[in-house]
């Protein structure tokens, strides 16, 4: 019995339901109050401490707001698709080690990082779904760009991801992070500069945000949606955000595990996860703030002729290094 | 400039006996008055004589018996009016727009508004009223009906929408729209993701102001013109006030010269400003938009400062300026301004620099300067694309003629000129304005006038933020002007919109807007 209370435990509190979603809306608010800083305005101020609890003012906010679905809207796919895009992106984390182990001990099995990728392009679709089904032209617009910037930019950012496997020797995600004595992004530097273009093409962040350009087509695939559907679809969009920077953190940064690990592993072990999360957050919102947005052809055009043959020739650099590195390691 | 009085005799040699009368507009601007028909002949001449010529305005009166109609050709840095009369009863005149396709909208708008039907136009439709507004009420005729219009004709609200046409698909943008920030409508007709016609509808605001002014005093119409855009209000007041004064015969103080030169420069540097934080959010840079606004501010805090508001300055009036400048504001003027140059050349740099933003605004949206004439653009769009026009230089009003300065140009013609057209007449105000406190002579800054004008009629050009700015105003001796006819930058600036769109990628049509700074307030007077 106590073990399964333990297993309930840190399926819904911590590391698991509670514990993302509060850590999402956390970053959330870092993304926000960065971004704010950076374009010299204050951001979120009132709500909470520094305005840390808007967040979830707002998201509480849409779940009241009236749920308006279009008269000839009336199918499955725009009704479900934001909350199983959620929770699917919340699923994945199942896959990642956050205090030092799995929300589940035993659910990391050999291949789990080709799961979660495929997960994520799955979730992703649905996005693509949710605008599809809306019956908007804006929706529509913005539904075929995710897909056109998805198609282009899961290629490279699979590519990419593979290259920590093979210096790893092993596509567990948690295998791959406990092998991190130094981190692969000090070790592949470029092919983490690489993954970090790709996650924000990916993340659909600027200058890559054109399926949210929201002087051309409003607020994109978004655009039919209000009141909880909105908050949900937004919800898995920030989720989103903290699993592309999570998955950068286990692949490239070392996972949990940092240089201080004494006491309690697993408040160590978070810690590190979140600062280093907390890095990757912040150094996207960088990027957004200093980038125009491209031109849906400009994306592409990055996307073929400059990264996939890139991220190709890193994989092969970082096949080639793992032949001389793994033996070191056993 | 040509001597007028060898192109005079030149122009009677040509017209002989069609030639009726020729008087002259205050501030020395000529008029030649032609038989109906005749005007496409004296067009035609001065274009001949004058390549870089071009329309500002089409003028129409309504004379009782007849309508007058006034051809206000821009040549040699002047004005030359060709007027002609038409029978009011059947309204007809061959049109001008295959001589000058700048003329398209102006005959449009004339026909609109006063109901006269220009032969050979290329394409007669409404522009200004609804589409299901009655057909024989011309609202700027005298005796059109103030009331019992009715409000709605048989067959109306069709209403166009996406349609397809063949491989053409009928986009309509507008008239809202994410992109556009006031009620405008442009129906694009796209292959794929290029644009391949464009066809504007503007007059959904549109708010009869012409007309206004002439139920109105002079003194009411300053604050009613200024109206007209609240982004460039003072050029509005300034334009107005040195018609009334031309008409007057009224000379104003230097002082007030230089307070005007002042405002006038303030507002395009708060102009220019919005516009460039607006392009920068046109085209997806966030960071930069929330700069260049917060760097706009203390410009607004001039102005409040000199005039008491921040946006509708009501600081003109006729005979000179309302408030004077305080002497110990001076020097906080000029720390703000000094601040600003060094800013402004932080964005220069980055508009030279910055990979995206070139990438989305250089060689999109080119207009070539043989375009940029025939189309008759006024302001940075003209001077993005090569052409030197400028009223403050070509025919100094206010303190221009004592303060120095440059005429920017960039021969690229596309979006990004454009843009630096701005960004670099930015500085060249911020020295204007340095130039004129230090230079700002004592005495009175303003003369006090008779409220009753005398009969006569004016020209009075500004160049406003976006570009020239056109007055006429006739009085007939009455304390109500008898007409107001107010031509707005962007009135002239929309149809080479339509060029410069075709074969564009849609994605890059709200930047190309926005990079000719359109102000649908305006053109909806």
């Amino acid at each position: 019995m106590s073990l399964d209370f333990t297993l309930i435990f840190r399926i819904l509190i911590f590391p698991g339901f509670t514990f993302i979603l509060l850590l999402t809306m956390f970053c959330d608010w870092v993304e926000r109050k960065i971004e704010a800083r950076m374009q010299n305005r204050i951001g979120p101020l009132y709500t909470g401490p520094a305005g840390i609890l808007q967040p979830l003012a707002d998201f509480v906010k849409l779940l009241t707001k009236e749920d308006i679905v279009p008269f000839n809207v009336r199918n499955f796919v725009f009704k479900f698709a934001p909350i199983i895009s959620l929770s699917i992106f919340i699923f994945s984390f199942v896959f990642l080690p956050i205090d030092g182990a799995n929300i589940i001990s035993g659910s990391s099995f050999e291949g789990d990082l080709i799961l979660v990728l495929t997960l994520v392009s799955i979730a992703n679709f649905l996005l693509f779904l949710s605008g599809w089904s809306s019956m908007n032209p804006y929706s529509a617009i913005g539904a075929t760009r995710v897909l056109t910037q998805l198609t282009a930019y899961d290629i490279p950012l699979f590519t990419l991801a593979l290259a920590p496997a093979f210096l790893a020797g092993s596509l567990s995600i948690s295998t791959i992070a406990s092998k991190q004595h130094i981190p692969f992004a000090l070790l592949i530097p470029w092919t983490f500069a690489f993954f970090m273009i790709a996650l924000q093409a990916e993340l659909e962040k600027d200058p890559f945000d054109v399926p949210h350009a929201e002087t051309e087509i409003v607020a994109g695939y978004e655009t039919e949606y209000t009141g909880r559907r909105l908050a949900f679809l937004k919800l898995a969009k920030d989720v989103q955000i903290v699993l592309g920077a999570a998955i950068a953190v286990e692949l490239f940064l070392g996972g949990p595990y940092g240089p201080i690990l004494y006491g309690s592993s697993a408040f160590w072990c978070t810690l590190w996860f979140m600062l280093k999360l907390l890095a990757v957050v912040a150094f996207t919102e960088y990027l957004t703030c200093i980038f125009a947005r491209l031109r849906i052809d400009q994306v592409l055009s990055v996307n073929w002729r400059l990264l996939l043959p890139l991220s190709l020739l890193s994989l092969a650099a970082a096949a080639g290094v793992s032949l001389w590195l793994n033996p070191l390691w056993r | 400039m040509r001597d007028i009085s060898v192109f005079l005799k030149d122009l009677s040699n040509i017209l002989g006996s069609k030639i009726l009368q020729t008087r002259i507009f205050r501030p020395e601007k000529i008029c030649i008055q032609v038989q109906a028909g005749a005007h496409r002949d004296a067009i035609k001449f001065i274009l001949e004589q004058d390549e870089n010529a071009g329309i500002s305005a089409i003028t129409g009166i309504d004379l009782g018996e007849k309508i007058e109609l006034m051809y206000h050709i821009r040549t040699y840095g002047t004005i030359i009016t060709i007027g002609t009369e038409v029978p009011k009863k059947n309204a007809k005149i061959e049109s001008i727009t295959d001589l000058i396709p700048g003329a398209n909208f102006h005959e449009r708008e004339a026909s609109d508004l006063l109901g006269v039907f220009f032969e050979g136009h290329p394409n007669p439709k409404r522009l200004i009223l609804p589409e299901d507004w009655p057909g024989n009420i011309f609202p700027l005729r005298k005796d059109a009906p103030i009331t019992n219009i009715p409000s709605k004709m048989e067959g109306s609200g069709h209403v166009e929408q996406v349609s397809y046409d063949g491989r053409l698909i009928n986009i309509v943008m507008g008239p809202q729209h994410p992109a556009l920030i006031e009620p405008e409508r442009f129906s694009l007709k796209v292959e794929g993701e290029i644009v391949r016609q464009v066809e504007p509808r503007i007059g959904y605001v549109h708010r009869g102001i012409e007309k206004a002014t002439e139920s109105r005093t002079y003194l009411q119409n300053i604050y009613l013109v200024e109206r007209v855009c609240g982004i460039c209000n003072a050029a509005h007041a300034v334009c107005f006030c040195q018609a009334i004064e031309a008409i007057m015969g009224v000379n104003i103080p230097s002082r007030a010269k230089y307070l005007r030169t002042i405002i006038l420069e303030l507002n395009r540097i708060h102009s220019h400003m919005l516009l460039l934080g607006h392009a920068f959010l046109e085209v997806g840079y966030e960071t930069l938009f929330h700069y260049m606004w917060r760097d706009r501010e203390p410009i607004m805090d001039i102005m409040e400062n000199l005039t008491g508001n921040r946006v509708i300055t009501s600081f003109i009036t006729i005979g000179g300026v309302r408030r004077d400048l305080r002497e110990e504001y001076i020097p906080i003027i000029k720390a703000e301004l000094a601040k600003l140059k060094d800013k402004i050349d932080f964005y220069r740099q980055i508009f030279e620099n910055d990979s995206t933003i070139k990438v989305r605004t250089k060689g999109i949206g080119v207009l070539s300067k043989h375009d940029a004439l025939k189309l008759c653009v006024v302001g940075p769009v003209a001077r993005g694309s090569g052409v030197r026009i400028d009223v403050r230089r070509d025919e100094p009003y206010a303190a221009y003629n004592e303060i120095e300065f440059n005429v920017i140009t960039y021969d690229d013609g596309d979006s990004w000129a454009r843009f630096m057209v701005r960004l670099d007449e930015i500085v060249e105000s911020i020295n204007i304005i340095q130039y004129a406190l230090d230079h700002l002579p004592s005495g009175p800054y303003r003369v006090r006038v008779p409220r009753i004008v005398p009969a006569g009629e004016a020209i009075s050009r500004v160049e406003a933020p976006r570009g020239e700015l056109f007055y006429y105003v006739k009085s007939n001796g009455t304390a109500y002007p008898e007409r107001v006819k107010i031509r707005t930058p962007t009135f002239s600036n929309i149809p080479s919109f339509i060029h410069i769109a075709e074969g564009c990628n849609i994605a890059d049509v709200p930047a190309i807007f926005s990079s000719l700074d359109p102000c649908f307030s305006c053109t909806d007077r």
